[in-house]
């Protein structure tokens, strides 16, 4: 071996370097892209930045989905129509995370609780905010918010979480 | 279900595994150890002798920024595949995926012999564990579940409340299948948690998603497991004492988000999956029939209900089956002897595959003897994966049918 080859002499080594930062797509954040150029169930989003939560519904074979589709997935017809579902509704099951927060979420507060929301049409996960896990109880009744997402992107996004109709927790 | 008649028989004939825990290895270097482990335990069975590869591993992607990592692995362990390959990803049930297909694939006649190998690289350091809970995170509904910071405790977690809501299970019950667990992988020389546990230290251990505590969970763990499977008249040549799989079923129903899942106390799926591989295997009574039993204890929850759709006892008394001492190592039926996921830890892809080479070695009495069944003849292994939207079952039996 010469000395150029185990570097052993004077011979300076090339560096090469990576990136101080990869920006990722904003998929990694959890929150979906939400407009239309980005998703075919952008009038869900909408709807919601409107103030409304609603969801599919097949008008061949009327079943209501959640979350919202572009095909029906009990007749497979892709003639569905935007229908509003309710605000108002009871918890079906709960707990609250106390730590591990995925990445992407994770300047999120903790604790929070996550629950299982019946709003009689569908049901559906979300967030209870406003609540500790020993203030809730199966059954409570819980009332949809909607919070806006502060972000990298350009686009405006919202989502749904729940919080205790009486207001008196915590 | 048709089996076909021409169906032939298929055996695993051995298998070998890495060390399984936090380890300082890379996810090439955990599929050189299990792969290694697995062609050392089998004399006879060489690299030159596989003709299919099948690697069960659920995200290299975000795990180890690798894909198309079967004919890595097949050039790691000198594999010239001849006939067919793969890498299969069903979340947690990605090893019994692999098991499957490969099963099927000689089963079908077209091929002999094939390695199963499941590898999962999950700890990247515990700086970067919001990396790899979101990794888990998304094997639900991402858009919809995943993004409220749904994690797989909080999610199980609903699961014990309902089932202690709806059938009055216990805390203590969920502590004593977490204990059990824990103290089998006491006696598991791979493990990553080998310590003797009591049920009073599952309630002292950290509430993280209640009422599940930390012990209450498996791990995050690296691992890689391997078994050998082979056609009837290839196995003959190796070995006399094979597990043969008898039976092997699937089920989802059209179910993976929250609204679409069929229940929050059970899992009926798990009921189907069992059955199909039940009639398969000529089985009329599980729970006399089968002598042990590897289930995907996740959490503690899931064991209790499993017991119960895996037919072992009626809905809602999985509480009282562990409290009578029923799934122990000399009970009705042995469950988890290893340790389950609660002991051994959860390396996604392996888990599957180390279920069934426990239930091999349990067969040749070729475990440590303070976990080894009396003379089993028969046994299960099972998993779900993801929101529990898809449970895979598998029979396996000391005879062919």
């Amino acid at each position: 071996m010469t000395d150029a080859d185990t570097n052993g002499g004077n011979t300076e080594r090339e560096r090469v370097s990576v990136p101080d930062e990869v920006e990722l797509p904003r998929l990694l954040d959890f929150y979906e892209l939400q407009t239309e150029d980005q998703t075919q169930i952008h009038e869900f989003y909408e709807n919601l930045r409107d103030g409304q939560l609603t969801t599919t519904q097949c008008t061949d074979c009327e079943a209501i989905h959640f979350p919202p589709r572009i095909v029906c997935p009990k007749c497979t017809s892709d003639d569905l129509e935007y229908v509003d579902l309710p605000h108002e509704g009871e918890l079906f099951a709960f707990s609250e995370v106390r730590g591990g927060l995925p990445m992407g979420l994770s300047e999120h507060d903790v604790p929070y609780v996550v629950g299982v929301v019946d709003l009689g049409p569908v049901r559906l996960s979300g967030r209870v905010d406003d609540a500790a896990y020993s203030d809730l109880e199966i059954g409570d009744p819980v009332s949809l918010k909607i919070v806006e997402i502060d972000g990298p992107t350009d686009e405006e996004r919202v989502f749904y979480r729940f919080e205790p109709q009486d207001g008196d927790s915590r | 279900m048709i089996v076909a008649a021409s169906a032939r028989n298929v055996a695993i004939v051995g298998g070998g595994t890495s060390e399984w825990g936090e380890r300082d290895a890379t996810w090439k270097d955990l599929a050189q150890e299990g792969g290694k482990a697995t062609f050392d335990a089998v004399p006879g069975v060489g690299p030159d002798d596989i003709e299919g590869l099948f690697v069960g591993t659920v995200q290299p992607e975000r795990f180890a920024y690798q894909s198309h990592v079967a004919p890595m692995v097949a050039e790691l362990l000198g594999i010239e595949v001849t006939e067919m390959t793969a890498r299969t990803e069903l979340a947690c049930a990605s090893g019994q995926a692999a098991l499957r297909y490969a099963w099927l694939a000689i089963a079908a006649g077209q091929l002999d012999t094939a390695l199963v190998l499941g590898v999962e690289k999950m700890n990247l350091g515990r700086e970067h564990m919001p990396e790899m809970q979101a990794s888990m995170a998304n094997v639900l509904d991402r858009e919809f579940d995943g993004v409220n910071g749904l994690s797989a405790p909080p999610f199980f977690a609903w699961y014990a409340q309902r089932h202690m809501h709806e059938h009055g299970t216990t805390r203590e019950q969920l502590s004593l299948v977490a204990a059990k667990n824990k103290s089998h992988a006491a006696n598991t020389d791979f493990a990553q948690y080998r310590s003797e546990i009591d049920p009073e230290d599952v309630t002292e251990s950290p509430k993280i998603a209640p009422p599940l505590h930390l012990y209450d969970c498996s791990g995050i763990t690296d691992g890689a497991t391997g078994v050998i499977l082979m056609s009837e008249e290839k196995a003959r040549e190796v070995t006399d004492t094979a597990a043969w799989i008898t039976g092997s079923g699937q089920s989802s129903m059209a179910g993976n988000s929250i609204n679409n899942l069929p229940s929050f106390s059970g899992w009926p799926q798990a009921r189907k999956a069992s059955q199909n591989a039940y009639e398969q295997a000529g089985i009329e009574d599980p729970l006399e029939e089968i002598d042990i039993a590897e289930v995907h204890d996740c959490f503690s929850i899931s064991e209790i209900i499993e017991y119960e759709e895996l037919g072992f006892c009626e809905r809602g008394e999985g509480g009282q089956f562990i409290e009578d001492g029923r799934s122990q190592i000399d009970g009705d039926v042995a469950v988890n002897t290893r340790g389950g996921l609660l002991g051994c830890g959860h390396p996604l892809g392996a888990t599957g595959v180390s279920q069934a080479l426990e239930v091999t070695r349990q067969f040749n009495g070729d475990v440590e003897s303070d976990r080894q069944v009396d003379d089993p003849t028969t046994g299960l292994i099972h998993n779900l994966s993801g929101s529990g939207s898809v449970h895979s079952v598998m029979v396996l039996d000391r005879d062919p049918q």
